[in-house]
């Protein structure tokens, strides 16, 4: 059994023309970070959304297929209660996930532990955990709503790290970070991964998810255009003429390609900063 | 509007500003000036003060000591007044999208400076045909999706173009085309004369987009430099790849931005007609 499976997923917001997700079938396994790519609107946020048990129940629209989450259906009222703690949905909208009752952000990050009535000491040791993984510790006792975006962003990601969520579903969940704060998400991604979660991320970063993605999806109009190796798929041009693009070395090379037609730009591209020295010398 | 390029549009002078009931102060003596066609980076970490310095700009937050000139306006100027001379991108789109429709949002802001309704459409049409999303004119903007969203807010400050923009974290969450749209949007205006102040954790917007750039860190500003110089720096946004291509193959550019590091990889082959 995978993480998280899909099958045959259609889905269609309330009064649009066209389906946002058109037979999506693929699987997550555990120990495995899976990247989401496609342009705006190719349905990445949505089929997170799904995969979450928040759309349609929140965002309306109509489902067709199947979703399992850990066996369980995150669309009943059975498999939420089953999968209670298990799912971390991260979007870029930090505010939208903050509880709005915590005075503070140590009571923030325990929110979620505390409504499944981890004893005290639990609770502590798991907060103070993963708050100094984000590296909050010193907002500890802050209050979460006057906090910076950036800084909010971190608060959210720790609540869900207290959890020692399973399963991940990140749509765009370091857009605000600074630099080091982004190769702190990294390196959790990473981590979480290898201590055996599930990881389904959508991306815009090309090259970021680089070196962090086992796997890509490329999404184009809400149907499945690549599934397979990220550095497959980025070396080549199909997700440049199917929407997002890929690394900015890549489209160096491409502009070169174009430009010179050399030999020694064309496909398959190199990927990062230290192939194309080597390469392109 | 366009002012002319040595105009000033933007002075900081000596800010601080601590938010009520904290201990640490927001911003701690920061002195700043944005001139027309300038484009001007505010870099560091999370939890700065970077955002807040752009909302005492706007007005939105007041109490700082120090000066804080935006225009010709008196220092006590309502919100309402400053947006004829700044337009203000929030960090989160959805902060300042609240009409029923794409257009109605795009139109808010000329409408409110007194256009009339051709000007208003004429402007709002522009704004949506810069960014790209003229389709999206009917649609609701929730509708939309999270990059074309904030674009969408973007078109809304670009609407009544203003002589200084203030934009935070413009390009954030967006896919490749969308940073593109953005890239040349602030281009465009401070080639026509606009100033613009952007907070930004992209390098490689900051590098194409802008010329100068401020590191700002625990509501003080240790440094002030060329964004090529910044970047890479202690709370600064990490070079491009072109950037680090460029170091790495001894190019000769003078600013590695894309197109002059296309230029220059391009350049270093024998030329196709020559080349026997």
């Amino acid at each position: 059994m995978s993480a998280v499976e899909l099958r045959g997923l259609n889905f269609r917001y309330a009064a649009a023309l066209t389906d946002a997700l058109a037979g999506v079938t693929f699987s997550v396994d555990a120990g495995e970070i899976c990247w989401l790519y496609g342009a705006p609107g190719a349905g990445a946020s949505t089929l997170l959304l799904a995969a979450a048990g928040l759309a349609p129940r929140f965002t309306g629209g109509t489902i067709e297929g199947d979703v399992r989450v850990l066996g369980d259906d995150p669309r009943t009222a059975e498999g939420r209660h089953r999968l209670r703690g298990q799912i971390a949905h991260l979007g870029a909208v930090p505010d939208l996930q903050l509880s709005g009752v915590a005075e503070n952000v140590f009571e923030e990050i325990a929110f979620g532990p505390a409504n499944l009535r981890w004893p005290l000491d639990r609770i502590d040791a798991a907060v103070r955990e993963a708050a100094g993984r984000l590296e909050i510790t010193h907002l500890l006792t802050r209050s979460p709503l006057h906090l910076s975006g950036g800084e909010k962003q971190r608060v959210v990601f720790a609540s869900l790290l207290a959890l020692g969520p399973p399963v991940w579903l990140l749509d765009e969940a370091d857009s605000a970070l600074d630099a080091e704060g982004r190769g702190i998400v990294a390196e959790l991604m990473l981590a979480e991964r290898n201590r055996g979660a599930a990881i389904l991320v959508a991306a815009e970063d090309a090259d970021a998810m680089l070196g962090v993605a086992d796997r890509v999806v490329l999404l184009d109009r809400g149907v499945i255009a690549f599934e397979g190796n990220p550095r497959e798929l980025l070396s080549h041009d199909l997700a440049w003429e199917r929407g997002p693009g890929g690394t900015s070395i890549a489209g160096l090379g491409r502009a070169a390609h174009a430009r010179s037609n050399a030999a020694r730009f064309a496909p398959p591209y190199p990927l990062g900063v230290s192939e194309a020295a080597a390469r392109w010398r | 509007m366009a002012v002319s390029a040595s105009k000033r549009v933007l002075r900081f002078a000596g800010v601080r500003f601590r938010y009520p009931g904290t201990d640490a102060a927001a911003l701690d003596g920061v002195t700043l000036d944005v001139g027309g066609g300038e484009g001007i980076g505010l870099f560091g970490p999370n939890g700065a003060g970077k955002t807040t310095l752009l909302r005492l700009a706007m007005g939105l937050i007041r109490g700082a000591a120090g000066t804080v000139e935006l225009g010709d306006l008196e220092p006590g100027a309502d919100p309402e007044d400053r947006a004829r001379v700044a337009g203000y991108l929030f960090q989160q789109p959805e902060a300042q999208l609240f009409e029923r429709t794409v257009e109605r949002d795009v139109a808010f802001g000329p409408r409110c400076l007194g256009w009339n309704e051709t000007e208003v459409a004429e402007a709002t049409r522009k704004a949506l045909e810069e960014v790209g999303l003229s389709r999206a004119a009917e649609e609701h903007p929730y509708n939309l999706s999270a990059p074309h969203r904030r674009l969408v807010a973007l078109a809304a400050v670009l609407a009544p173009d203003p002589p200084l923009l203030l934009l935070d974290e413009p390009t954030a969450g967006l896919d490749r085309g969308s940073r593109a749209v953005v890239r040349d949007a602030v281009l465009r205006r401070r080639a026509s004369g606009s100033a613009v102040l952007a907070v930004t954790h992209d390098g490689e917007f900051a590098l194409e987009a802008l010329d100068r750039g401020v590191i700002l860190e625990r509501g003080r500003i240790t440094a002030s430099a060329t964004v090529a110089e910044l970047l890479g720096r202690q709370g600064a946004p990490t070079p491009p790849p072109a950037a680090l291509l460029t170091r790495q193959l001894g190019l000769t550019v003078a600013v590695p931005r894309f197109e002059s590091v296309v230029s220059a990889l391009v350049g270093s082959l024998p030329h196709p007609h020559t080349a026997h």
